[in-house]
């Protein structure tokens, strides 16, 4: 009992909690004393002795800092009280005393929790890591991990490692990573990161990166440093306090000079410490970068914050970015009036599973399908995977494939050609007048077009685009709303194909045609005219015009790590809706900032004002000080609800 | 040796300087460096001669509590 008594003692915190409640009890008693049976003596003694239980922590820390050579704000404090004890006034004593140890505390645990978010994220850091070793389970710690090494992730495990699966399926819940809510399935060959959690299956995986070199230990290292970065207010109010203080030491000496009254020297002292206006900034940096963290959205630190909010026009990449970057099949003319069949052999064991296509237009991908089964290019996989979900494809017999027109394959007797139109009039395969305007409609729609024939037929046009992403058009019409005023579309294509692209998406301007150097130029000119750019592209391709931009948005940057330490805002997954949401949060925190420092400014010009009109006395003062500060605190934590809008 | 503390409890930047000056003043610690908006604390100290613990106590005394941490 009495060692748990002195450990509670000599832990900070819970001291400062027993203090302020034996002392807040004493400051009641001693009121009661006085209102309730006027016994005068009673109130003095009982508020001496909250002001000493109070105090006495106050001015234990005071002559630590002194023996450092530190004037510190509790010395002041202390001051203050020994001067109020011994001119009688006990009330003003205990109340100092109380508030500032009580404020102290309760800034302590509200400041803790806007520095949650990184707690969060160190604590995702796996445990153990259980790993294949000549055929046997180890559990060892995850760094202990060799890149290379096969590690085992069983249902409801976090992953040890970054690595890619090998074996097994399963759910993986990437929230932690990406800001996705919703659980990614991965299978053999796709990427798995330390610190996410395995949810159903049981998943293999060769290990690619481990401990530091983990996608989890870039987010955390760059959340850290990103909350310590500076933001340029923050540099404006330190400058500003390094002569605010002396001022303060300056003014209350020289008002001692002038009034020869020692209590209102010390109230100054003591009620103008700029409390909450040191900290008006740091916590709303905290609670928004860390907000930001938990979305998916890594901002390198305070001055990228506020660029990123004032961000006036913004540029983005068309491929992998406006689209998804992986070409896939979207349409299938059909331009034999009759059912072309099967090849008979198999015409009774297959049945088509879809209903996307009509049962002409399936037979067409059917045919391609098998045609292109033998084929790695990416148009050819576009074919092949979306003739893959009818039904299981045969290989063919024999194949020969001409590369920039197309492949020729032989199955049960056929030939089919899957190619350039160019190409299979080459194979002297008849293109009719009629089927001119299909291939001008895929085209002014920024499509592909890829035309199949079955033994010198021309069966059908195959359309494969590279879509657009579903919330790309959501996405430009969100930051008309949050004030962007110019959105410019940069790709390497040809014009028909990117205005198609920029028409679904509801860009006005486009640039096509570009090398990766034009597209730097096209951000210097925007810059010039006075804009605020950013750039939002894949972080690979786009590196010049990122780093020209004043601010560059990198997406999809889970998978690559170099993206997380080079890109001023970096999106963790590939939703392009984390671009406004971005812009949003940025502007929501340094209009957070900006009340803060509103706050904080207003409070110390109206208790100097007061104090020395005479009309502020130092415990009030005192609640009136430490009030601010927990306001601000409090407005801070306000950018770390849940879709905060704050 | 570097050590890395965490605490949740910084209050106001003065703190930093009232926690470097406290560990700075143990005899073995080089340098130490306090982190005022993520409560990371990095010292650089002789562990034969102050000890983590030391390192601990000596923040402590300033009047905040710590925890070593490996990242």
């Amino acid at each position: 009992m009495i060692v748990q008594f002195r450990n509670t003692l000599r832990n900070p915190r819970q001291r400062t909690q027993l203090e302020s409640a034996a002392s807040g009890v004493l400051i009641l008693g001693g009121l009661a004393a006085r209102y309730l049976f006027g016994a005068t003596l009673a109130h003095n003694g009982l508020m001496a002795a909250a002001a000493l239980i109070a105090g006495a922590d106050i001015a234990m820390r005071a002559w630590n800092s002194l023996r450092n050579r530190h004037i510190s704000i509790e010395l002041l404090v202390t001051i203050a009280t020994v001067g109020a004890l011994a001119i009688g006034e006990f009330w003003e004593a205990a109340a100092v005393t109380f508030l500032f140890v009580f404020g102290a505390y309760l800034e302590a645990r509200t400041l803790s929790r806007t520095r949650k978010v990184l707690g969060e994220l160190l604590d995702l850091a796996p445990v153990t890591a259980l790993v294949l070793r000549d055929g046997q389970q180890v559990e060892v710690a995850p760094h202990e991990v060799a890149v290379g090494e096969i590690v085992l992730i069983k249902p409801g495990a976090r992953v040890p490692v970054d690595g890619e699966v090998v074996a097994g399926a399963s759910a993986v819940d990437e929230s932690s990573i990406t800001g996705e809510p919703i659980p990614e399935e991965k299978f053999a060959g796709l990427p798995v990161f330390a610190g996410t959690v395995n949810l159903d299956g049981m998943l293999q995986a060769r290990a690619t990166g481990v401990g530091a070199d983990t996608t989890l230990a870039r987010i955390i290292a760059r959340v850290e440093e990103a909350q310590e970065e500076k933001a340029p207010t923050q540099r404006f109010i330190e400058r500003f306090a390094r002569w605010y203080t002396p001022a303060i030491i300056l003014l209350s000496a020289a008002v001692y000079a002038i009034t020869r009254d020692i209590e209102l020297a010390l109230t100054l002292l003591v009620i103008a410490c700029p409390g909450a206006l040191v900290i008006s900034t740091p916590v709303s940096i905290i609670a928004g970068i860390g907000q930001a963290a938990r979305r998916g959205i890594l901002i390198k630190g305070g001055e990228y914050l506020e660029n990123a909010a004032r961000i006036s026009a913004l540029a983005l990449d068309k491929t992998g970015t406006i689209t998804y970057g992986k070409p896939r099949l979207t349409e299938i003319f059909v331009l034999q009036p009759s059912r072309i069949g099967l090849p008979e052999e198999v015409n009774s064991s297959v049945s088509f599973n879809s209903t996307r296509w009509t049962v002409e237009q399936a037979e067409i991908l059917y045919w391609a399908g098998i045609a292109e089964s033998v084929s790695e290019h990416p148009l050819a996989r576009a074919i092949y995977n979306e003739a893959r979900t009818l039904t299981a494809l045969p290989t063919p017999d024999t194949f020969e494939t001409f590369t920039g027109k197309g492949i020729q394959a032989r199955f049960m007797g056929h030939e089919i050609s899957v190619g350039t139109e160019k190409w299979l009039k080459e194979q002297s395969v008849a293109i009719e007048p009629g089927v001119e305007s299909a291939l001008l409609t895929l085209r002014e729609e920024g499509k592909t077009a890829t035309l199949v024939s079955l033994d010198s037929m021309l069966m059908g046009i195959l359309g494969i685009s590279d879509p657009i992403r579903e919330t790309s058009a959501e996405t430009i019409k969100r930051l008309a709303h949050s004030g962007i005023r110019e959105v410019v579309m940069l790709t390497g294509d040809d014009e028909k194909t990117a205005w198609a692209i920029a028409r679904q998406a509801g860009i006005k301007n486009v640039k096509a045609n570009l090398l990766p150097e034009d597209k730097l130029k096209i951000i210097r000119e925007l810059q010039s005219k006075g804009h605020t750019v950013a750039m939002v592209g894949d972080g690979i391709n786009d590196t010049p015009a990122l780093a020209a931009a004043d601010i560059g948005i990198a997406m999809g940057a889970a998978g690559a790590g170099l993206a997380i330490e080079t890109a001023d805002v970096a999106l963790m997954s590939d939703d392009l809706l984390k671009v406004p949401e971005a812009i949003r949060l940025s502007k929501a925190t340094l209009r957070n900032i900006r009340q803060n420092v509103a706050i904080a400014l207003i409070t110390v010009g109206a208790l100097l004002s007061g104090v020395l009109l005479g009309e502020v006395h130092m415990a009030g003062g005192m609640l009136v000080h430490q009030l601010s500060v927990l306001i601000v605190i409090f407005n801070g934590m306000r950018l770390l609800r849940e879709g905060s809008g704050a | 040796m570097k050590t890395l503390l965490r605490s949740q409890e910084l209050t106001c930047p003065s703190c930093v300087a009232k926690i470097e000056k406290a560990l700075t003043a143990l005899p073995g610690v080089q340098e130490a460096k306090v982190f005022f908006n993520t409560g990371r604390i990095e010292v650089q100290h002789d562990p034969e001669k102050a000890t983590q613990q030391e390192l601990v106590q000596a923040v402590r005394s300033a009047g905040y509590e710590a925890r070593v941490s490996s990242i």
